[in-house]
């Protein structure tokens, strides 16, 4: 069995003719009679989705708004205190906090120089405005949120908070960009017939469909420095075995392997769908010109797939920021924090500590930040549906 | 407790593939037992043939499931990682294990809550449990503002686990075969080159990188100094005391004589391959080291359990206790159960010496009294750690106080984090939490 | 044609080096699992670094069968996904038959309403769902594996996309013949929807059995962990009393359905991500 290349040219064929039943039947009833069908249709969708979603995420905002310890207020309901937006105080925010205009520079100066880039591309006439003005409402933040630290004196409420933030976005930064290099690389590598390539399509894609578990239990002993394959490798070789789980600078690498090896294979099937999109004849025509290969690239390939390539950068942003069971089980969080990620930050709070209502406050957190990427995504599958 | 399982829980695909495996048989009653340990698969009925703590306890529960004493145990065994989050997930559920082993350290918090059962002397006799025989640590392990809360299991503390002929290599061995071990933080550092010297190998080898093992080995340090690390709602981490127990642990990472990235599995690793000349551990694991020890292929040969040695002015160790709780909802609404978890606990409270086999210190006086429990390997090595033990004051945050002290030590030893930085964001994170 | 074989074969040598780096950890982990325990404790590296299983047994996977809980959360997983999957499917079918193929009022903000469920991260309804299931008492039960996930949007805009896509001749002629919604529904929609509903199936299937927050959070009883999560549980205690084969082992055997169904369906995977991309 193999990964088809052409795919998405299935799902395109078939565009109904657009003709209305309603207009040729007796209309009132059938009208009506086809809204009360619809509702009993959709009745057990909607029910569920409404109880266990909606309501579910509302309740959440709710509890994120009071003091609530798990197993208080299991005993006794009444056993919570309406905080107002303490817990959110408590998680942003600290006390004699100084605001440092050059405190990480390069990451400020990034988003300055993306945004400005953006704007030089409109005014070339190659940019699109929407991405220009978006690009610098994210450096206009960065530059104003980015560099508050605690004054002489002063402290953070919660001293974990934003390093975690950190460190979440610490491995999105290096999980996303590896990812997707390496599963467009191996797209175009795979591009074409034969059984080699459709073997490794299969083989790249298949630890994709191996759990958070298994990939975690494979990759912590691979990095044990005593029973590690790694260990075992360098140890042949001749030289000390690298201890990676327990080391600052070793640890967040670690996951970021594990997950770009677990993670690889979705975006690179996006990448062969995309690319079996190209149409043919521009390949020829290029041929034709005496194009070389990476000319074709540069303005065939590339070009062609950039859409997919957002596509896919956003897709793996969102999911990525929910990264969970890599760090809960290959490091724990550990060493000292450095691997710790919002959504174990947010577990531990509420299952660890039972403090609900600030662990919520949490949750919340992540959803602002996922829904600016999330309503991306949503734009740009619309555009391209 | 399968009463609990609502209607929702028996659809009929799960009924017809496991019809059977729920029902509890009729006239027997069931009780569900919450533990940590580890799993044991082969543990069968035969407690005295059980090695380590995992066989040892199952087989034990067992034997009083398999007993015709008209009662069931249904083990719920879970990991160490999850096992607080799981019971208290399983409470906030209203659905605990009829009955669970739990730390004294937790003892505050989920008796503070209300969600374990205080039991009084009484009820404990009635069911055969003679809480007189217990020793009064024991007891007082148990027990807070004056109810008892549970049948106390063992103490545990920290001990040097010792590999003699490394020692001896280094001339550390005294006349009688014990090793000898430091008194004072440049002792250590003696010892240590001496062993260095001696053997190419590490002195001292703990988890420093994982579970709070390092944690406990600094605490105990500090006890030897008569301070603690919070004392009357104050914390009092960032003192010269506290400076004083990290610059002597840090000294042996400095120096090369110890690694401090080995998280659990690579210390103890690297103990039973000989590569460390001590290894700072728990007193539940002499039993496994001593067969480990037995066996031909394993690097460590003659094996000693020590007592944490005096590096300060005080004799301290870290020490817990396991004990069995019940929850407060089976003692109130299921008398039935609340019975048979008692028996069950008698039937434990029985096997104290079998217990005491892992290594753990027992908790009842006859047991302590007996020749059996004088006779257990190693036992009379450290017989004295017992009168040493210490833990932090009683607090509902020890779990999140105890993570505070390990990322701030990890910190220490591992990213490169000043002292006195580490030391004075551990104190405002833990005033925080008091 | 020289040219174009040559350049094939010089991206498949250049894909070897990554194609084995991709597939040493899953052959190093059946290795591992065909591996005596004991030996195990003392060297990972016994042949060939540890990747040729000499000394070879089939102890560890005898010792899973035989004891433990494994093959209790191996049915309990098949259960979860399953009940998930045929649920999934139903609700999905019939919202996405209406969304795509019914007039009414109030569908454009009801779409509208549930493509916005998309922005909700499961992370973010994790704690009110496990206080609600709390007080309802059905932790520990399969319903309350199974039904968080059902309320996830992305099955219906899968089903309303791909039933947009049908000819509307068919369904008149039926609706003509006097044939009652829920008929065509069922006798003609429903099967001309098969490739679709392969694709969600195989997908929800793949999700549930891999699902790990969820379980962990509301599953506190072994004898109702997903094998996911027993894998999880099995880690954090091999060190103290399991051995690493045993563990890997079943590692090997939790991969075992994913991986065949991965393999016989790969088309509908594949296509299902790809209409998830929105092309």
């Amino acid at each position: 069995m193999a990964i088809p290349r052409t795919t998405a040219a299935q799902s395109r064929a078939a565009r109904p003719p657009v003709t209305g039943p309603a207009r040729l039947l007796p209309a009132l009833s059938l009208k009506r009679r086809t809204t009360l069908e619809a509702y009993a249709f959709l009745a057990p969708f909607l029910a569920v989705y409404a109880v266990f979603l909606i309501w579910p995420f509302m309740k959440g905002v709710w509890i994120s708004l009071h003091e609530w310890n798990l197993l208080a207020v299991a005993f006794d309901p009444s056993a919570k205190t309406l905080l107002g937006l303490d817990n959110y105080r408590r998680m942003l925010f600290g006390e004699d906090l100084s605001w440092v205009a050059f405190a990480l520079w390069p990451i400020k100066g990034a988003f300055v120089a993306a945004a400005g880039y953006a704007w030089w591309r409109v005014r070339a006439g190659s940019g699109t405005r929407p991405v220009a003005l978006w690009l610098t409402v994210l450096a206009i933040a960065a530059v104003l949120l980015l560099g508050w630290q605690p004054a002489e004196g002063g402290r953070w409420y919660d001293s974990r908070f934003w390093p975690v933030v950190g460190n979440t976005v610490l491995f999105v930064a290096l999980t996303v960009p590896l990812t997707t290099a390496a599963a467009l690389g191996m797209a175009l590598a795979l591009n074409r017939e034969g059984r080699a390539a459709t073997t490794m399509r299969t083989l790249f894609f298949l630890s994709q469909v191996l759990s958070v578990t298994v990939v975690t239990l494979v990759w912590q002993i691979m990095f044990s420095p005593t029973q590690g394959l790694i260990a075992n490798v360098t140890t042949a070789m001749g030289f000390e075995p690298i201890v990676w789980l327990t080391s600052e600078n070793l640890a967040m690498p670690a996951i970021v392997i594990a997950s770009v090896w677990w993670s690889v294979g979705f975006p690179m099937v996006i990448f062969l769908s995309g690319l079996s999109q190209i149409p043919p004849d521009l390949y020829e025509a290029a041929r034709i010109d005496n194009a070389g290969a990476w000319a074709r690239f540069r303005f065939i390939t590339w070009p062609m797939l950039r859409r997919t390539t957002v596509f896919v950068l956003v897709f793996e942003i969102v999911l990525h920021f929910q990264v969970f069971g890599q760090s809960h089980l290959i490091t724990g969080g550990g060493p000292n924090d450095e691997t710790q990620v919002l959504v174990r930050y947010i577990y531990q709070t509420a299952f660890r500590d039972s403090e609900l209502g600030q662990a919520s406050a949490l949750a919340v957190f992540l959803f602002v930040l996922m829904l600016g990427f999330s309503a991306l995504q949503l734009r740009l599958s619309r555009e391209e549906g | 407790m399968s009463h609990h399982r609502s209607i929702l829980a028996a659809p009929a695909l799960a009924a017809a593939l496991l019809a059977g495996g729920v029902t509890p048989a009729a006239a027997q009653t069931e009780i569900t037992l919450g533990r940590f340990f580890g799993a044991c698969e082969e543990a069968g009925t035969d407690i005295d043939a059980a090695v380590g703590e995992a066989c040892i306890i199952q087989s034990i529960i067992n034997a009083f499931d398999a007993a015709d004493n008209g009662y069931t145990v249904e083990t719920l065994p879970t990991d160490w990682g999850n096992y607080y989050d799981q019971i208290k997930a399983s409470y906030a559920g209203r659905n605990p294990p009829d009955v669970h082993v739990m730390h004294r350290h937790r003892v505050p918090e989920f008796a503070g809550l209300g969600a374990i059962a205080p039991l009084t002397p009484e009820e404990l006799a009635a069911a055969g449990i003679d809480v007189d025989d217990w020793a009064p640590n024991a007891l007082d392990a148990v027990s807070l503002d004056g109810q008892i809360y549970g049948v106390p299991l063992d103490f545990h503390a920290n001990l040097w686990h010792v590999n003699l002929d490394l020692m001896e290599a280094a001339g550390l061995v005294d006349d009688d075969g014990a090793p000898i071990l430091p008194s004072s933080p440049e002792e250590m550092l003696e010892h240590a080159a001496a062993v260095q010297e001696a053997t190419g190998k590490n002195y001292l080898a703990a988890d420093f990188a994982q579970f709070p093992i390092g944690v406990r080995l600094v605490l105990a340090l500090l006890w030897q100094q008569g301070s603690n690390v919070f004392s009357d709602g104050e914390a009092t981490i960032d003192t010269p005391e506290a400076e004083a127990a990290v610059g002597a642990i840090k000294a042996l990472f400095d120096a090369g004589y110890a690694d401090a990235q080995l998280n659990y599995a690579d210390s103890q690793q690297a103990f039973l391959n000989g590569e460390a000349a001590i290894l700072v551990n728990g007193t539940w694991v002499v039993d496994f080291y001593d067969s480990e020890a037995a066996k031909e292929e394993v690097a460590l040969d003659r094996y000693y359990a020590a007592p944490f040695p005096t590096l300060f002015d005080t004799p301290a160790t870290w020490a817990d206790s396991h004990m069995w709780a019940i929850p407060r909802s089976v003692k109130a609404d299921e008398p039935e159960t609340f019975e048979a978890a008692l028996a069950l606990l008698a039937w434990i409270n029985d096997h104290n010496v079998d217990w005491a086999r892992t290594g753990h210190m027992a908790v009842r006086e006859s047991v302590l009294a007996s020749e059996a429990y004088a006779d257990l390997p190693h036992r009379s090595e450290y017989a004295d750690t017992a009168e040493i033990a210490r833990d932090v004051p009683p607090t509902q945050k020890y779990g999140a106080i105890q993570d505070v002290l390990n990322r701030e030590l990890q910190a220490i030893w591992l990213t490169g984090k000043p002292v006195g930085d580490a030391l004075a964001d551990a104190d405002a994170q833990v005033q925080d939490l008091l | 044609m020289g040219y174009q074989r040559r350049l094939y074969w010089i991206a498949m040598a250049l894909l070897a080096v990554p194609a084995v780096i991709w597939l040493i950890p899953t052959v190093w982990m059946v290795s591992l699992s065909l591996q005596p325990n004991d030996l195990l404790a003392r060297t990972t590296s016994n042949t060939a670094l540890g990747l040729l299983p000499v000394p070879f047994t089939l102890e560890n996977y005898a010792r899973l069968f035989a004891h433990g809980e494994t093959p209790r959360w191996f049915v309990n997983s098949f259960i979860v996904a399953g009940g998930m999957t045929a649920a999934v499917l139903a609700l999905s079918a019939t919202a996405g038959y209406a969304f795509a193929r019914l007039r009414f009022p109030g569908k454009t903000v009801l779409f509208a309403v549930v493509v916005g469920g998309l922005m909700i991260p499961e992370q973010a309804v994790f704690i009110p769902l496990y206080t609600m299931f709390a007080d309802w008492q059905i932790h520990n039960t399969y319903p309350a594996l199974i039904i968080p996930r059902l309320a996830v949007p992305i099955g219906v805009i899968l089903m309303t996309q791909f039933f947009k896509g049908i000819p509307h001749e068919i369904e008149e002629a039926a609706l003509i013949d006097g044939a009652s919604r829920f008929t065509i529904f069922r006798k003609i929609m429903l099967p001309l929807a098969l490739p679709a509903v392969t694709t969600l199936a195989i997908l929800t299937f793949l999700y549930a059995w891999n699902d790990y927050l969820w379980p962990l959070v509301s599953a506190q009883r072994q004898e109702m962990f997903t094998i996911t999560l027993g894998l999880a549980s099995l880690q954090s205690n091999f060190a103290q009393s399991e051995g690493l084969g045993r563990v890997m082992a079943s590692g090997v055997v939790a991969s075992l359905p994913v991986v065949v169904l991965f393999l016989i369906f790969q088309r509908f995977v594949v296509r299902g991500i790809v209409m998830g991309s929105g092309k």
